[in-house]
């Protein structure tokens, strides 16, 4: 790395806050501006967090850890909403790192982060109190808690290229330290840690190289230096293009996305809350700063790309999870869907402000960066109502769930609040970004091209599908998991989750419901983050009268909370009306009709499995599901059967086509390899002296 | 002390540190060559002597000192120990069998070796001319040669011997292309011989009591 | 203000006799007598005086799903220019809104299918949200060709633009437009060829299926609730293709009679057709369906490029 400079001559710290008015403050001194003193103190508390993770004993570790973590969340959203608001700060630390120092700076843009960030903090962590009471209130996982929350905090932070790629490795580590919490309990506890561990270090190096070339071209490490230089446009491809690998696979993209399913449903369930809601998010922010930020937009061709890979994502991510019968699993797969929808916006912004219409661009990052907020509330919400059910039932499984809905009503209520919500349905808060988002679509782009009329009809018809199939995904996971009668003995036993639970489950469904009712009160903080970013002037959305958002230069409105308030209304008139025309008569009991064939038993009721039937065979070409039937005779004869066992399971098709035969390449390799190592020490050693005489004489010859 | 002086006493030290380390090639006894790597020890201290005089540095007086101390007495006193005992269960362990490659052969290419390290190093005394400078290839061909011990002799003890015969000629090119290690480095690198001493030590035991010899080509059968 | 409530009323009142007329349409083409246009309401009122029922197993989703179905369907009645382009819900009025609020109401009934535990109830709800999954596409993307042209997506702006520019109609956009929003229809409301809204074999049924365990009140709302969709959906087919004789903003009572009769005729009109065409097609078994929105789609994603190419 020839070309980076070194700030060799500043060997103080030097810190700035500027509030909204302009006025410095540089010096030693306490820095002026509340977002700096938030952030500081949020990471001062995560610190705290895991200090006292460390030395307490085992019975106040989990409530202490846990709200000292919580803490630093709230300081985060505080000095996030603050960022957002226009005080940007930046601190540089010349001898924390040695030769390039650590460079931190808060912009609306990472402050949109930082405040998701520690929302999600909050609520995992309150709700991590109870849940890790029993069984994992080990010293290494409750201090890597908040520990892996600080780095997540970081990452946003981060002004310069050294920072940001020390953060996502520590974000790296702490969280697979926590996906592999439980290996005791579960043997593919171990593997979904190796394939996390191994995915993750490998998006690490490409991230690495990518942005080391980034720094060298532009001859300087700090972000303000990177965005002054202009590389190449060869190099700026290629820079693009590796980082844009490294943070889709990070957010879950196909085809780097098989770590997602895999690590979600073993974590425990805190950390699948936080690695789904606030981890992934990283990967988008990444690509916005990277792509969008530092290198100035890029030809329409990367945007497109992002696109395509959005669009499949969103696709392939909600079939999955359609036919997933494992909750968590499930949820991780829709996660995929989710930052699909979202690169779909980050593309789409890109493509526009290369095609010369900041408006539009600007309305599609504001919609990408709301999905992002909202996404991150109902996934918390699902994640720590699935971590309940599994808590109360010890089992994942949708098959073996189903009549939980009277042992474990608050549950039930909040679980079925995050399915609205992940539906898109009004009155949720899923909806409204994706309204906002097809609104940035389907608007016409006078200079777009063939490939505008191409991507936008093709854009839109893979978001609504999509949104169709998350419909049907969370009708079957609420609609079979809570309701009904129990199927198995888990669920028959079922409790209702501890306060701390509930409590932290509630403040996400808080969130969800004034994310679904007010979106207006963030649209300003969203609108200074992406005209930051695309640049632009004015707001793209705008709030008018009672809650509505208007769009600027399109005629179209929506105002949720009316949409709410009259659903609302409507709901009383009905329940009201048929009081006054109907006789008054009680309600009777009565038996379901079984074609009078006795009584029913929960084994009559439809599973995850017969109800994602219909869907899967319709979409049996892309997902290629096996199914195998194993015969064992008896002992005695060949001829009479003891047991016929049916298995049909769905395979991750992109794992089986692409990782599987890449796989065994390796392991073909390495037999191969062995053959090198014949066991006498002496070959071994006569390798490295070859080599070493080898390249002593290449030495000689060239000088 | 007068330059002639100087550079005479250097090469002489340099001449005896080469010889040892060659003879070690030609010896085919263990005792033989422990004795020759303390010779080469001791002269590695004259080495640095003679430069700490002539630098007029007490510490690198110090250090040549110490140097002769750990590699011509700790070291080999430790090897030797290491040894079974005359008369003991192992006594045909004393000898060392037919090298990989034989003694003839050895010595052409430590000659090869030689001309090898003498083209490579010919930048290196560009650099800086000096006496000291000129005496690198002596400190490379004894690398060359330690390494080469290491990979054809079949005792594990010997290839421990050609292990620190390479040791021995980094330390030498060290102090003869710089103004001087500083004392932690060197202290750190004394510790992690000492160190990889003791260990193979330990294991050759080990290995002796497991498999009743260290006969590596015996032990290759253990390579499922 | 005044042609709002005077739409709604004109729904709530005329829905069950719009089912009844399909149904007479229905009779008489296959030769028998019919039970009259009213029978529906006759219907409503019987169901309203039985006693509501609640079976064993089941919890407060299953009474909750029929009164969310009806208040989605008030909602859209009240928002899609029907009568008068001005509706006081300006900020609902969203065609994108609309149909997510229809998709709340299917939900909200397969949830209340799926809470009763039967094998038919989670067939029905599976069916359904099969479907609506295959329909989505077809939606978003006529709303996509209908705006286009409009440069939005509020459904008063694009009845306006139609009233102003008559001859924009015939275009093969609005044409394909019109093909896909009738496939819609269809396959929203559960009529034939997606699901026979009259069979009683179950396992042929995907709404039935779901609302096989209410009666009384319950049903009545239910039944009552799908005929309001039917109507609203069919109006709206009526606005966005066809929308002479609807009422502007601030029009006076005569235009809004004018608007409640030319609704009256159209909505009558085009569910006249609509029973004839059952008459002569079958229901198509539940995989063939796909292959049924499948094509519409594709429809559909050719009107949207047509716009495009032709704009």
């Amino acid at each position: 790395m020839t070309g980076i400079v070194t700030d060799a001559a500043m060997s103080t710290t030097l810190i700035t806050s500027v509030p909204g008015t302009g006025s410095a403050v540089t010096g030693l001194a306490d820095p002026a501006g509340a977002a700096g003193a938030s952030f500081v103190l949020a990471l001062a508390l995560c610190l705290a967090a895991a200090l006292v993770a460390l030395v307490l004993p085992g019975r106040i570790r989990p409530a202490a850890a846990g709200a000292l973590t919580a803490a630093a969340g709230a300081a985060a959203v505080v000095a996030g909403v603050r960022a957002v608001a226009g005080e940007t700060w930046s601190a540089w630390l010349p001898d924390l790192l040695p030769l390039l120092g650590v460079r931190l700076g808060l912009d609306p843009l990472g402050g949109v982060f930082l405040a998701v960030t520690g929302a999600v903090a909050v609520c995992a962590a309150i709700y991590g109190i109870g849940y890790t009471r029993h069984g994992l209130s080990g010293r290494g996982v409750q201090a890597a808690l908040p520990l892996f929350v600080a780095a997540m905090l970081l990452v946003p932070a981060a002004a310069s290229v050294s920072t940001f790629l020390v953060a996502w490795e520590l974000m790296a580590i702490a969280s697979l330290l926590l996906v592999v919490a439980e290996h005791h309990k579960r043997a593919a506890v171990g593997e979904a840690g190796l394939w996390y561990a191994v995915m993750t270090h490998l998006g690490f190096a490409v991230i690495l190289a990518g942005l080391a070339a980034l720094a060298a071209v532009s001859g300087g490490d700090a972000f303000d230096r990177i965005r002054e230089a202009t590389p190449s446009a060869a190099a700026a491809n290629l820079i693009f293009l590796a980082t844009f690998a490294g943070f889709a696979s990070k957010a879950g993209i196909v085809p780097l996305h098989v770590w997602l399913p895999r690590a979600h449903p073993e974590a425990p369930s805190q950390v699948s809350a936080l690695m789904s809601a606030a981890m992934v998010n990283m990967g988008v922010y990444g690509v916005v700063r990277v792509g969008l930020d530092l290198l100035g937009g890029g030809p329409a061709w990367w945007w497109l790309l992002v696109l395509a890979a959005g669009a499949l994502s969103a696709l392939y991510g909600i079939l999955q999870a359609v036919v997933a019968s494992d909750l968590k699993r499930l949820l991780g797969h829709s996660t995929t869907e989710n930052m699909g929808l979202v690169l779909i916006g980050v593309g789409a912004a890109g493509f526009f402000a290369a095609s010369g219409s900041r408006v539009l661009a600007a309305l599609a990052l504001v919609a990408a960066l709301l999905h992002v907020i909202n996404h991150a509330a109902f996934k918390t919400l699902l994640f720590l109502a699935a971590g309940s059910v599994l808590h109360a039932t010890g089992t994942r499984d949708l098959d073996a769930l189903g009549g939980l809905r009277e042992r474990m009503p608050y549950t039930t209520g909040l679980f079925a609040l995050g399915a609205l919500a992940a539906s898109a349905l009004p009155p949720g808060n899923g909806f409204v970004s994706e309204w906002l988002l097809l609104q940035s679509l389907v608007n016409s782009l006078p200079e777009g091209g063939v490939a505008h009329a191409v991507t936008m009809p093709l854009a839109v018809g893979v978001i609504a599908l999509s949104a169709g199939l998350a419909i049907a995904t969370f009708v079957k996971a609420f609609g079979v998991g809570f309701l009904a009668r129990p199927r198995g003995e888990g669920a028959a036993n079922a409790h209702e989750s501890p306060p701390t639970m509930l409590g932290g489950m509630l403040l996400a469904g808080a969130a969800c419901v004034a994310l679904a009712l007010a979106p207006t009160l963030l649209l300003p903080g969203l609108a200074r983050a992406v005209s930051g970013v695309v640049g632009g002037t004015g707001d793209p959305v705008t709030v008018a009268g009672a809650a509505t958002l208007r769009l600027e230069g399109i005629a179209s409105t929506i105002s949720p909370l009316l949409i709410a308030a009259w659903l609302v209304a409507a709901l009383v008139l009905v329940l009201a009306l048929p009081r006054l025309f109907a006789a008054r008569r009680a309600r009777r009991a009565a038996r379901l009709w079984d074609c009078g064939a006795g009584p029913m038993t929960a084994r009559m009721e439809y599973t995850a499995t017969s109800f994602a039937e219909p869907l899967g065979r319709v979409f049996d070409d892309v997902l290629e599901p096996e199914s195998d039937i194993d015969v064992t005779p008896l002992k005695e004869s060949a001829y009479l059967v003891e047991r016929v066992r049916f298995h049909a399971r769905v395979p991750d098709r992109i794992e089986r086509r692409l990782y599987e035969p890449v796989l065994a390449g390796f392991a073909v390799a390495g037999r191969a390899a062995t053959r090198l190592a014949n066991g006498s020490v002496h070959r071994y050693l006569a390798y490295g002296f070859y080599a070493l005489t080898g390249a002593l004489i290449l030495l000689a010859v060239l000088t | 002390m007068s330059e002639s002086t100087y550079v005479q006493l250097l090469d002489l030290a340099c001449g005896a540190f080469l010889l040892a380390g060659v003879l070690v090639l030609w010896r085919r006894d263990l005792t033989a060559i422990v004795r020759l790597f303390a010779a080469q020890g001791a002269a590695l201290a004259a080495i640095v002597i003679v430069l700490g005089v002539w630098q007029g540095s007490a510490e690198l007086v110090v250090v040549g000192v110490a140097l002769g101390g750990l590699r011509a007495g700790l070291l080999p006193y430790l090897i030797l120990r290491a040894l079974p005992e005359r008369g003991g269960p192992g006594d045909g362990e004393g000898r060392e069998t037919q090298p990989l490659v034989n003694v003839a052969t050895s010595l052409v290419a430590a000659a090869v070796l030689a001309l090898i390290a003498y083209a490579v190093s010919q930048p290196l005394i560009r650099l800086a001319p000096s006496p000291a400078a000129q005496a690198v290839p002596v400190a490379l061909t004894v690398l060359l040669v330690g390494f080469f011990v290491l990979v054809t002799r079949r005792r594990a003890l010997s290839q421990v011997v050609g292990f620190l015969l390479i040791d021995n000629a980094i330390t030498a090119t060290a102090f003869l292309t710089t103004n001087g290690v500083p004392l932690v480095v060197e202290l750190g690198v004394s510790l992690d011989v000492l160190l990889a001493v003791l260990v193979l030590r330990v294991l050759t035991t080990r290995m002796r009591a497991a498999f009743g010899g260290t006969d590596l080509d015996e032990l290759r059968e253990l390579r499922d | 203000m005044i042609g709002a409530i005077l739409q709604v009323v004109l729904v709530v009142a005329g829905a069950p006799l719009l089912v009844g007329l399909m149904r007479q349409v229905r009779a008489r083409m296959e030769g028998r007598a019919g039970a009259g246009v009213l029978q529906p309401w006759r219907d409503l009122r019987k169901l309203l005086r039985k006693e509501a029922i609640n079976p064993h197993g089941t919890g407060w989703v299953f009474r909750l799903a029929p009164l969310l179905l009806a208040a989605t369907a008030l909602v859209v009645t009240a928002v899609v220019p029907l009568v008068t382009t001005a509706s006081p819900l300006d900020g609902v009025a969203d065609l994108f809104a609309v149909t997510a609020l229809l998709a709340l109401g299917s939900v909200a009934l397969a949830l209340g299918g799926l809470d009763t535990g039967t094998a038919f109830g989670g067939m029905g709800a599976s069916r359904e949200v099969t479907v609506l999954a295959l329909v989505e596409p077809t939606i978003l993307l006529s709303v996509f060709a209908l705006s286009v042209r409009v440069g939005s997506t509020n459904l008063g702006a694009i009845v306006t633009s139609t009233v102003n520019d008559p001859l924009a109609v015939i275009s093969p956009v609005s044409a394909l437009a019109a093909v896909t929003l009738a496939v819609v229809i269809i396959a929203e409301t559960g009529r034939i060829p997606v699901d026979n809204p009259s069979t009683h074999l179950e396992l042929t049924m995907i709404h039935e299926a779901m609302v096989l365990e209410y009666a009384g009140p319950d049903l009545a709302l239910i039944e009552w609730a799908s005929a309001i969709r039917l109507t609203v959906l069919l109006g709206l087919l009526g606005s966005l293709f066809a929308p002479w004789g609807i009422a502007a903003a601030g029009a006076g009572p005569v235009a809004l009679l004018v608007a409640v009769l030319a609704l009256a005729v159209k909505v009558g009109v085009l569910g006249a057709l609509l029973a004839a065409g059952e008459v002569f097609m079958a229901k198509l078994r539940l995989f063939r369906i796909p292959e049924l929105l499948a094509g519409s789609f594709l429809m559909a994603l050719l009107a949207v490029a047509a716009s495009f190419f032709l704009a």
